[in-house]
């Protein structure tokens, strides 16, 4: 019999707060973590609102110019290769670390894995390659590169946290840290680590968020009361945002042993592409219902258990209207019509870190028993009305719950949660 | 040869901010008058401020002071300190120059001798 995972720590630096309690209450009572922004000086860039990262300064390339919230290890060795999302995640990180119950030196053994997701730092990456371009290739920061790139997050926490299991960043876009999550699974139940920390994480500085707007994803309403409403008529693109979240997934016996405090069961997962377009979603939602049926394959799961389903629906006219027809594929011709919404509306679309803000928050939503309602959502969409889209918080315990996320070239993943009893 | 044409006040002005104003007296008096002592304060500042350890513990700050063995250093960090310099007097260092450089006497022979062939 296979080995199976529990998620037994999260960690947070989000939009709607940087401690569970925050985060929890923010979803429970619909705070949005949104706020009127302007770009490069330039009144005229249409996007208006973002999902801002509170308590942290870092608009300086220069981490001696950084702020960070206390109660964090942050040593001048580990921030002098970090990006400003490093900083998030380190945060995260240690959140998560501490409430699993563990230490930092707990993950320095050969059965503890990192998995990684992110979009690297265009940020810094833009400033390093100025630098280069300035004196001609000359000279050049050696904390360019691993200060950068994708996979800045492997470098460091791996480095800080002295990880000895595998090592390994997820790159499929806004599917990365979902990936992450399924691969962790899978690295658990094959027997090959018994712990892995899952970490996904982005910044809200214009190099990354604005390049959306050439894409004409990005929201152009100013208000930040209704710039974010997934399955509403009126929709009309995304609301970004950054940050870090961590998850500690463990195996079970490991877990009981410590007597671990436990979350859900990650109980599957699965993946599949739409085979059709680089940026837009399938539009009869082809990858995405695969991906969620191949999830209930793995998991054991039925689609009558499913209690709430966390989408990926990042509130763009032709995203959310794919996910709705591919739930509706997946539920034709069952009675059962599980709850649907997307946190987004509160939390802003969170790019790589998507799948682990919005796994963490069906974790909580399981331990903490209520389903997030549809914030913002006024007047549905007809083509998502077969949707089930509370439009409060519903105070029940949901056992079984999926979190969907779809990324560039259509990516899809499906994780499914499970509510632990033993 | 004109010693204060190499030095570029308002790029050291920004690269210094973050050290005690001392090393941004120290940089004038040494682009000014060729003060070697004033450089060898402003390499120490610098050393201080990119220790991870804060300057490793060192207290007599004397020019056979190595980078790695006694202030600490990894190889990266002794990429950064080349990297402060060349950026901060535009210059280029090779990395066969990099070995004269393993403490504060190689350090500032060769910072105060690049300058020179650069400002000749």
């Amino acid at each position: 019999m296979m080995n199976r995972a529990l998620i037994t720590g999260l960690g947070w630096i989000s939009s709607i707060g940087n401690t569970q309690a925050a985060v929890g209450e923010n979803l429970r009572l619909q705070r949005h973590g949104f706020e009127t922004v302007t770009w490069l000086g330039n009144p005229r860039i249409t996007t208006k609102v973002l999902g801002t990262v509170k308590g942290f300064e870092v608009s300086s390339h220069d981490w001696r110019d950084w702020r960070w919230p206390g109660g964090y290890e942050i040593t001048p060795e580990i921030l002098r290769s970090l990006p400003p999302h490093g900083l998030y995640a380190l945060c995260a990180c240690q959140q998560a670390i501490r409430d699993a119950g563990l230490v930092a030196s707990d993950l320095a053994d050969k059965e503890t894995a990192l998995f990684t997701a992110s979009a690297g730092s265009p940020f810094m990456l833009h400033h390093f390659l100025g630098q280069m371009h300035q004196a001609k290739a000359e000279r050049g920061n050696p904390m360019g590169v691993v200060s950068s790139i994708s996979g800045t997050l492997n470098f460091n926490l791996a480095t800080f946290f002295k990880i000895q299991g595998a090592v390994c960043g997820f790159v499929s876009a806004c599917a990365s840290s979902s990936h992450a999550l399924g691969y962790a699974l899978d690295e658990i139940r094959l027997g090959r680590q018994k712990r892995v920390l899952v970490v996904g994480a982005e910044e809200v500085h214009a190099e990354t968020v604005l390049p959306f707007g050439g894409m004409r994803a990005l929201t152009p309403n100013p208000d930040p009361e209704s710039a974010s409403r997934p399955f509403d008529r009126r929709r009309d693109g995304f609301v970004s945002t950054g940050g870090a979240v961590a998850l500690i997934v463990e195996e079970v016996q490991t877990a009981r042993e410590r007597s671990a405090p436990i979350y859900a069961e990650l109980a599957g997962w699965g993946q599949a592409g739409d085979g059709h377009n680089v940026a837009m979603s399938h539009p009869e939602g082809r990858g995405l219902a695969e991906a969620m049926t191949r999830a209930f394959k793995d998991s054991g799961l039925t689609r009558e258990q499913v209690d709430y389903i966390n989408a990926h629906a990042t509130s763009t006219p032709v995203g959310d209207r794919s996910e709705a027809v591919a739930i509706g594929k997946v539920y034709e011709g069952s009675s059962r019509r599980p709850k649907v919404s997307s946190t987004k509306a509160l939390t802003g679309h969170g790019l790589s870190m998507s799948g682990a803000l919005e796994t963490a928050i069906c974790a909580l939503a399981i331990r903490d028993g209520f389903i997030p309602g549809c914030a913002h959502l006024q007047e549905v969409d007809p083509a998502c009305e077969h949707l089930d889209l509370p439009r409060e918080t519903v105070s029940e315990k949901p056992a079984v719950v999926l979190n969907n996320s779809s990324g560039f070239g259509g990516s899809n993943v499906c994780i499914a949660l499970r509510a632990w009893g033993g | 040869m004109d010693q204060a044409s190499k030095c570029n006040h308002a790029l050291a002005s920004e690269k210094l901010r973050r050290l005690p104003p001392s090393a941004t007296v120290d940089f004038d008096l040494f682009c000014s008058e060729h003060d070697e002592a004033a450089l060898t304060r402003l390499i120490i500042a610098v050393l201080v401020d990119l220790s991870p350890t804060k300057g490793g513990g060192v207290v007599d700050w004397n020019d056979e002071v190595r980078l790695i063995e006694d202030v600490g250093f990894d190889s990266l960090a002794v990429a950064e300190t080349i990297f402060f310099f060349e950026d901060l007097f535009e210059i280029s260092i090779s990395n066969d120059e990099i070995a004269s450089l393993q403490n504060i006497g190689g350090l500032r022979a060769f910072v105060a001798r690049k300058v020179k062939v650069a400002a000749a």
